[in-house]
């Protein structure tokens, strides 16, 4: 990858996070009606320390194993696998949870739950798809 | 059932290659040097050409099908 695309992806990465926090104080904001603008030092310090640990153990990583890439041809063919499977399963497994749900006699989902329930389903997917790049 | 095996490991250490400096060589992870090795990998057409070229051997030096007895 490019030295300039590489910048862009991380300073556009940095930038969202940032966005997203000063969202949140926006969001909390109209709920209790003061902006508390304080937060905004820990977003930016959050963001940017997050990013410095990134950088630290990548360039560690490039110390210890060389001038090896994190990704090559097989691990995007794992990858393609890995994603394949796991939209079926969660595809299927929320159909199923769903039957057994209403038969349950559960006749609505709080949107809460939801977002709960896509949490999880989206850590594990994130856990799964680190482990398959180790692979 | 046909099976793809190779010779890249007795060659890479014949010729004093460590995995690392091959990965680093041809921009390819450890693991996958590791996979194509063991025969749990076939590698694509792109990086079985690059492995003819760095290893300087004709391709049915490096690779051959196996068949298997039914």
């Amino acid at each position: 990858m490019k030295k300039r695309t590489e910048i862009i992806i991380y300073a556009v990465v940095v930038g969202s996070i940032i966005i997203g926090g000063l969202l949140g104080i926006y969001i909390i904001g109209s709920e209790d009606g003061t902006y508390n603008f304080e937060l905004f030092l820990p977003i930016v310090i959050g963001a940017l320390g997050g990013f410095m640990v990134f950088l630290f153990l990548s360039k560690w990583r490039q110390k210890r194993n060389g001038n090896v890439p994190e990704v090559d041809e097989r691990t995007i063919t794992l990858m393609k696998k890995y994603f394949s499977i796991s939209l079926y399963i969660v595809l299927f497994g929320s159909g199923a949870l769903l039957l057994v749900l209403f038969a349950m006699g559960v006749e609505s989902i709080e949107t809460g739950m939801l977002i709960v329930y896509m949490m999880i389903i989206y850590f594990f997917v994130g856990i799964g798809a680190f482990v398959t790049k180790q692979l | 059932m046909t099976k793809v095996i190779n010779h890249i490991k007795e060659i890479r250490l014949k010729r004093g290659i460590t995995q690392i400096q091959m990965a680093e060589d041809l921009q390819i992870t450890r693991q996958t040097i590791t996979a194509i090795e063991n025969n749990k990998y076939n590698p694509s057409l792109e990086l079985a050409l690059k492995l003819i070229q760095y290893l300087g051997v004709p391709i049915e030096e490096l690779f051959y099908l196996e068949e298997d007895e039914v």
